[in-house]
Parts: C-alpha cells; sequence; structure tokens
C-alpha cells in the first residue's frame, strides 16, 4: 500500500497553475488537483473558486494555508556559454477562509484572504540583465466578504466584495557609473488599496454533473504616492525623482468548471479560465522629477489567455483522501515582450495531495505542484535582452482546517 | 502511522525535486571554427591600447577590447595573452581625465588624475618636439596598441623614437630606436591578429581643426594597408580587420555648437546674431555645417576683448581660431578621405578572406542611440555611456560593444562560436 501511494505520487500527472503574474493558489484541495474547483462544493476555498457553491457546504468552518513558492529561472545571453540563474527567495502567499450560518438553511456567510496575484523574482545585482530589472516583489492580497444563497436545492449564486492591497518593490541598475566603478540603482516602492468583486453560480444537475460559472472582476492596483529612491552619482541626485505613481492592471477572470461523480468516493473536476490579461497594455511609471529620466511606458501588450485545469481526488479510506491534477496555461505574453522580472510562457502543471481527517472538526491537506514553464528564447522590444528564459516551478502546501 | 509514512514520503519527493531541479539549457560547446588562436596578436593604435578618458592607464588597459576578446577566446583553445600594463603603483599611467564637478549647463569640469603616472622623463627631438618616455615594458606582449600612431607611421625605423608609448615596448631609449612597428610587430609568430590602424591618419587633422596634422595621402594609405595585410596574411595566420569609425559623430565635434555656443554668449549679449570663424579661405560667420571641437568648450575664450577691444569669436576682426573649428570644407575633406580608406580596408579584407569588423557603422548605430541589455547608450558626451571623457575614446562599456562586434565578425568568417562578453559587466562614464 504505501509503496503503491509513493508510486501512485510520483508517476501520475498531478496538478498545477499561474500564469503571468496571476497566482493559483488559492486552496490546498483545489491545488492539488490542478487548481481547478469552480464547479464542485469542496470547501470553504469555494468562497474564492464560487460564492455560489458557499452555500452548498455541508459544514462550517475555517482553514488556513500557505504555498511557498519555489521559483528556479534560467537565462543565457544569446551568444554566450553562461547560464545565470535567478536566487533562491521563497514567495510565500497564504490563504484562509471562513464559512458561517445555517448549514441547513438558504443562506451563508463566508470571508477569503488570499493571494490572487504576486511574484518574487531575485536575480544576482550584477547580472546581464540588471538594467531592465534586479529584483521584483509584488503581491495583491485579497480580503473578500461573501454571501451565497441557495436559490433552489440545486442551484445556488453567491457575491464578494474584493478589497485589494497591494506592494510592489521594483529594483533595477541604474545605467550611470558611481565613483567607485558600480552602476547606479534604483528602487521603486509603493502600494495599493482597490476594490473588485467576485460572484458565481453553482448548479447540480439532474445528470449529476456539477457545474459553476463565476467571475471575478479586474482590479487596478494604483500605486498613488510611491517611493522613488536613487543611488546614482552625488552630482546627479538632485536632478532624480523621490516620487512615482503607477498602474497596473489586474485582470478579470472568467471560469467555467464541472464537477462529474463517477463513485460515491471519486470527484473529477475540470476548470477552464480565461483571463482578460488584454488590460495589460504597458506599465508606465510617472515620476515627480523628469530632469534626468522621462515617465516610462514599457509596452507589455498582453493577450486574454486560456487555462485548463483537471483533477481528481479519491476517498481512499474514511481519513485519507488522494488528490492529482493536471492542467496547461497559455501564456498571455507575445513574442518581443517577454520580461526577466516574469518570463513568461506556456507552461504545464502537475500536482498531487492529499487530505487526512484527524479527528471529527480537524484536518490537514497537502499539495504539491509542479509547474515546468516552456523555455522561451527571444529579444525584448524594449530593452533588447535577447536570450533563453526557462524555468521550474516547485510549491508545496499545507493548509489546517477546522470544521463544526 | 501510514499517513505520517506517506507524509514523509511526499516530503522527500518535494524536497529532492527543489533542492535538484534548476533549469539548464543545452549544453554550448564554443568552438574555433576554421581559425587557430593560439597565439592572438592585436595590431592598432589607442582604440587597441585601451585609451581612454584623454591618457592611457591601467584600468583603460585592462578594459580594452583585445583583452576581451582575448579572455573569450580561451574558451575555444586561445593561448595566454599580454597587455603592456603599467606597473599597479604607476597605474594612472600617462595621466587622464575625471569629471570634477558638472556645470549648471551639465558639462562636466574635468580635472587631469596625475598621482601615479608612469612618466620616467622628457626628451626633445628635432623635427618632433618634446616626447614624454614612460616606464619601460619588456615581457611577453600580445596586444600591440600604441596610442598616436598613424598607419603611415608603422614602416619608419625611426618612429619609436618620437612615439612615447611605442617607445615603452622598446629596447632601446629614444631616440636610439630603429624598429619599425611593422618589424617590431612581426617578430614572433602569430596564429590570428585583429588589425584596427588607421584611425589616426584622419584623426590629428580632424581634432586640431584641420591646423595641426596631415590627413594621409590616399594613394600611400593603400599602399601601406596593403603591406600590412600582406605581412600579417603572410604566414598563413587568420585574422580580422576593422575599418575607422567617423570622426565626426564622436561627442567631441558634437558637444560644443554653434546653438550652445550662441545661447552662452545670448545670456549676456542677448542681440548677438553670428559667431565668425577663421577659416583656410578668410574670416566668415559660422553655420551648422561647421564643427567646434570639445575642448572650446573649456577654453573660456569666446567673448573675451583683445587688444583692440574686439571680442573673440564676435567680432570678424577676432575670429575663432582655426584650431577650434573644422569648418564645412575641413569637414568634407575628412568625410572623403575617411571613406576612400574604408573602401580600401575593406577590399583588402574581401581580397585576403578576413573578417571584417565595421566600426563606423557600428560607432553609427550605437551612436544614434540604442538600447542595450535595458541601457542606452548613444554619442551624447558623458551621459550616453559609450565614449570617454575625452570625446573620441570609449569607455569600457563602448568597449565591450566593440569586442563583441570582433566576436560576432570572427564567428561568422571562420564558422566559430566564441561566446560573446557580457557588456553590462562594463562601466560607462564614472561620475562624482
Amino acid at each position: 500500500m504505501k509503496k503503491k501511494l509513493l508510486i501512485f505520487l510520483l508517476g501520475l500527472p498531478f496538478l498545477g497553475y499561474s500564469q503571468s503574474f496571476q497566482v493559483n493558489l488559492q486552496g490546498q484541495k483545489q491545488i492539488a488537483m490542478g487548481g481547478a474547483g469552480t464547479g464542485a462544493a469542496l470547501d470553504e476555498a469555494a468562497v474564492f473558486f464560487n460564492p455560489g457553491a458557499v452555500s452548498f457546504l455541508k459544514q462550517n468552518g475555517v482553514q488556513a494555508g500557505i504555498s511557498p513558492i519555489f521559483l528556479k529561472t534560467s537565462f543565457r545571453e544569446a551568444g554566450s556559454n553562461i547560464t545565470e540563474h535567478n536566487k533562491d527567495k521563497i514567495a510565500t502567499p497564504v490563504m484562509g477562509y471562513a464559512v458561517f450560518g445555517s448549514p441547513a438553511g438558504r443562506l451563508r456567510f463566508g470571508l477569503g484572504i488570499y493571494t490572487p496575484f504576486g511574484g518574487a523574482m531575485h536575480w544576482d545585482e550584477n547580472w546581464t540583465g540588471k538594467y531592465t530589472v534586479t529584483s521584483l516583489d509584488l503581491r495583491a492580497i485579497f480580503v473578500q466578504p461573501t454571501v451565497s444563497y441557495k436559490i433552489t436545492d440545486h442551484l445556488g449564486i453567491g457575491a464578494g466584495l474584493v478589497y485589494s492591497n497591494g506592494h510592489v518593490d521594483l529594483r533595477r541598475a541604474v545605467p550611470l557609473t558611481l565613483n567607485n566603478g558600480q552602476s547606479g540603482t534604483g528602487k521603486l516602492e509603493g502600494s495599493t488599496n482597490d476594490f473588485g468583486w467576485n460572484a458565481g453560480i453553482y448548479v447540480e444537475t439532474i445528470s449529476g454533473v456539477s457545474i459553476g460559472v463565476t467571475h471575478r472582476s479586474s482590479v487596478n492596483a494604483r500605486v498613488k504616492s510611491g517611493t522613488a529612491t536613487f543611488d546614482v552619482p552625488d552630482a546627479l541626485i538632485s536632478s532624480f525623482p523621490t516620487k512615482f505613481t503607477a498602474t497596473l492592471p489586474l485582470p478579470a477572470t472568467s471560469t467555467i468548471g464541472f464537477g462529474f461523480y463517477p463513485s460515491e468516493k471519486t470527484t473529477i473536476v475540470f476548470d477552464v479560465n480565461w483571463v482578460r490579461w488584454s488590460k495589460y497594455k504597458d506599465l508606465s511609471f510617472d515620476y515627480d522629477n523628469n530632469a534626468r529620466i522621462p515617465d516610462t511606458k514599457s509596452p507589455r501588450n498582453y493577450h486574454d489567455a486560456a487555462a485548463l485545469r483537471l483533477g481528481i481526488q479519491n476517498q481512499t479510506t474514511a481519513k485519507l483522501v488522494l488528490r492529482a491534477g493536471v492542467g496547461y496555461a497559455f501564456t498571455p505574453v507575445g513574442e518581443g515582450y517577454v520580461t526577466p522580472e516574469v518570463p513568461d510562457a506556456d507552461r504545464l502543471l502537475l500536482s498531487a495531495g492529499l487530505g487526512y481527517k484527524a479527528s471529527k472538526n480537524f484536518s490537514v491537506d497537502l499539495s504539491f505542484l509542479y509547474e515546468n514553464v516552456k523555455a522561451r528564447t527571444e529579444t525584448n522590444i524594449e530593452t533588447n535582452l535577447n536570450g533563453s528564459f526557462k524555468s521550474l516551478v516547485y510549491i508545496p502546501g499545507i493548509a489546517l482546517t477546522y470544521k463544526w | 502511522m501510514k499517513s505520517k509514512f506517506i507524509i514523509r514520503n511526499i516530503l522527500a519527493v518535494a524536497v529532492v525535486a527543489m533542492a535538484s531541479c534548476k533549469p539548464e539549457f543545452k549544453e554550448v560547446t564554443p568552438n574555433k571554427g576554421t581559425a587557430d588562436f593560439t597565439r592572438y596578436i592585436a595590431v592598432g593604435n589607442s582604440l587597441t591600447a585601451g585609451y581612454a578618458d584623454g591618457g592611457l592607464y591601467l584600468e583603460g588597459q585592462q578594459n580594452s577590447y583585445p583583452e576581451m576578446i582575448s579572455g573569450q577566446m580561451k574558451t575555444v583553445g586561445g593561448g595566454a595573452f599580454y597587455s603592456s600594463f603599467f606597473n599597479t603603483n604607476q597605474a594612472d599611467g600617462s595621466g587622464y581625465l575625471r569629471i570634477k564637478s558638472l556645470s549648471a549647463s551639465g558639462l562636466p569640469v574635468t580635472e587631469t588624475v596625475t598621482g601615479n603616472l608612469a612618466v620616467r622623463g622628457q626628451i626633445t627631438l628635432p623635427q618632433v618636439g618634446a616626447v614624454t618616455l614612460y616606464t619601460k615594458f619588456s615581457g611577453d606582449l600580445n596586444n600591440y596598441g600604441v596610442p598616436g600612431i598613424r598607419l603611415t607611421d608603422i614602416d619608419n625605423p625611426a618612429y619609436g623614437n618620437a612615439n612615447g608609448f611605442f617607445e615603452r615596448l622598446l629596447p632601446a631609449a629614444s631616440p636610439g630606436n630603429t624598429t619599425s612597428y611593422l618589424s617590431f610587430i612581426t617578430a614572433k609568430p602569430w596564429t590570428f591578429f585583429s588589425l584596427w590602424l588607421g584611425n589616426n591618419d584622419a584623426l590629428g587633422y580632424a581634432t586640431s581643426g584641420g591646423v595641426g596634422g596631415v590627413l594621409t595621402d590616399k594613394a600611400r594609405f593603400s599602399s601601406v594597408y596593403n603591406t600590412v595585410a600582406a605581412a600579417l596574411t603572410g604566414t598563413g595566420a587568420k585574422g580580422i580587420v576593422a575599418t575607422i569609425p567617423d570622426v565626426l559623430a564622436t561627442p567631441y565635434f558634437n558637444t560644443v555648437t554653434l546653438a550652445s555656443l550662441l545661447a552662452a554668449v545670448r545670456v549676456s549679449a542677448p542681440t548677438v546674431q553670428a559667431l565668425y570663424i577663421q577659416t583656410a579661405t578668410g574670416t566668415r560667420a559660422a553655420t551648422a555645417q561647421d564643427y567646434f571641437v570639445l575642448t572650446l568648450g573649456s577654453a573660456n575664450v569666446i567673448g573675451v576683448p583683445n587688444g583692440a577691444g574686439l571680442p573673440y569669436g564676435l567680432h570678424p576682426l577676432n575670429p575663432i581660431e582655426s584650431k577650434y573649428v573644422l569648418d564645412q570644407a575641413e569637414a568634407a575633406q575628412v568625410t572623403d578621405y575617411v571613406n576612400t580608406y574604408n573602401a580600401t580596408i575593406k577590399s583588402v579584407a574581401a581580397a585576403k578572406g578576413l573578417a571584417l569588423m565595421d566600426a563606423y557603422a557600428l560607432l553609427k548605430e550605437y551612436g544614434a542611440g540604442k538600447t542595450v541589455n535595458g541601457a542606452t547608450v548613444s554619442a551624447a558626451y558623458i551621459t550616453g555611456n559609450l565614449f570617454s571623457l575625452d570625446g573620441i575614446h570609449l569607455t569600457p562599456l563602448g568597449y565591450a560593444i566593440v569586442a563583441n562586434a570582433f566576436i560576432k565578425s570572427i564567428n561568422t568568417q571562420y564558422g566559430a562560436s566564441i561566446p560573446i562578453v557580457d557588456v553590462t559587466k562594463y562601466r560607462g562614464v564614472k561620475f562624482p
């Protein structure tokens, strides 16, 4: 049995997720099933995946989880024989959900805290692309109070208001040489406070298949008064800005998901996401002092992109659930627009996980997600950085749940 | 019990996967193609020596393009490479410029670094004048870059007495040398060469506003170029030659302009309409087609009254001296000669089957403004990152761009795959 389990974990394609700086780590069960879960009332994370399914949850509960992201990216400049690697820096998106109300009633309430967008990319301070970026830390934490209403025994709707709290820290080298021979550096840091929404419909059909349709709105993350810190030669420092404004559009995502129940113990979930990345036309920084550096408008020209996610879970024993999934996310980044802060490409997602019910109220879920981002070789149209990127991502995760 | 085991296994798999797997690309194996880089020699002038900021000093020597190229050649069987480095206790070499501060208009106020010079004396030669002599260098040498040398000088056996940078490399003290540059560089066998000579055959005339130096006769240029190319390829060695950059596209001729001079004058004399320049055909008002040299900016002569009370440059009877101006006719002459020299270089490259690095085109392209790995470079003085403080020679970043152009041409011509250098590892102009 143990051996079988190990073979299962090693050999089966498991789940996955993520696309550009969208982070799809919102629930350990769903992570373990390729990131799918919109079409099933799985657990408290339905607050994120489908507010319409929250009213179908059989118990109330709270859960908290974390999914540290181990991102390994390599770059090789065209014509060079040197491969450069990003630094081992771990991003730690957290997630927490609570669902209240009477499970017997039609109206339920939920609260979710999750990180749908983010990134942590750290290159060596003196790497080949240092004038494009040396590090990016980006996160948008969403807090979402939610109402879910069961219109009939087979149809539920739900909606939540999203408050988004964002933080960005972007650093790069500045092509001005300090007296010690080192290049200057610049740091742009700011926070954002914005609003959006999340709504969904959940249907349990007569055929036994459940269907979920959701839409998460876009959020314009506006840095209204960011701090620009430049380490440049003293003779020039007065001509550099100290403040900036910028807007990063966090795209809307529409999802249709299905739940299939081939046996009492087995659930299969399948999601299709459509992410409206085309909103992300450019990354612009407006500075308060343009004497030395002009406002920048870096073209991104993302296009809308889909992600497909398929997952399965099996109630192996009374206490143990095994999960696996596979996914494929199409990149929204067109040729010539790949940047080292988010070296995106089409990616394959494999995932696995398990759930263990330790007691009547308490359970733990583990997941592991592997993302293989395709290698990509091209010249960026803005920076002329010319070379190949290749990324692998490893994301273990754990969540603790208390139900009552 | 069972669950613990499972969890342990999952953790083990996860940890192994995360620790082991950095993405790797297909292995690159640089190869030398049909060339042999066992002993690479670099033949050239100041640009080859690593001259920058108006001087030759250790940091510049270390960041010369031949040093960069030879470092990359080591991946394809290149041998040891030696430059005539100044000792670290004489690292300031001939002395060089650095920025002391910036003026209100953003132009640098420069000063000369003279702390640890390698100057050993001075000698005055008849018909040549004063020659500064430097601490001798003896030892293996691959970088034969000699600042100031013209193509037309290379077969002159007495030249080693008149150029302190060449004298430094020769065994005898000036005026006792009788070895020509061509003899010197061909004394020891080589397998590969780079040849970037000819710049000074036009540069001296241009930078002196047509007053000092003469343009080397076109036929003479062609003759000597064929001689040196024949000598370098005569033993069967392969190599690369480079064209002469457009000197008129350097910051030396584009920083001080008629517009910038008039703007400065009009601060105190708003009615001034013209500046007067001295030309070969007489005094006339300057136009936008005339070039002013960089050093006019710091000479502080404009508007200074002469004995008759006439302000310098503002009155036809006290014009800006010819040494500060490369007038339209002179500039046309420089362009004509450089184009002819380059035609010679290209035809020799083609005839001998040599690789060609078109420095004229390269520096035009980058000088016009180009983004390199996210850094903008251009021919703008000090802020362009391409040209050093003298406005003619390159920064380490500029030399790195040149080195990669050499490498790419060598790779193309000889089917080699020498890896390029990372240009972002090299600095631009240092600011205080």
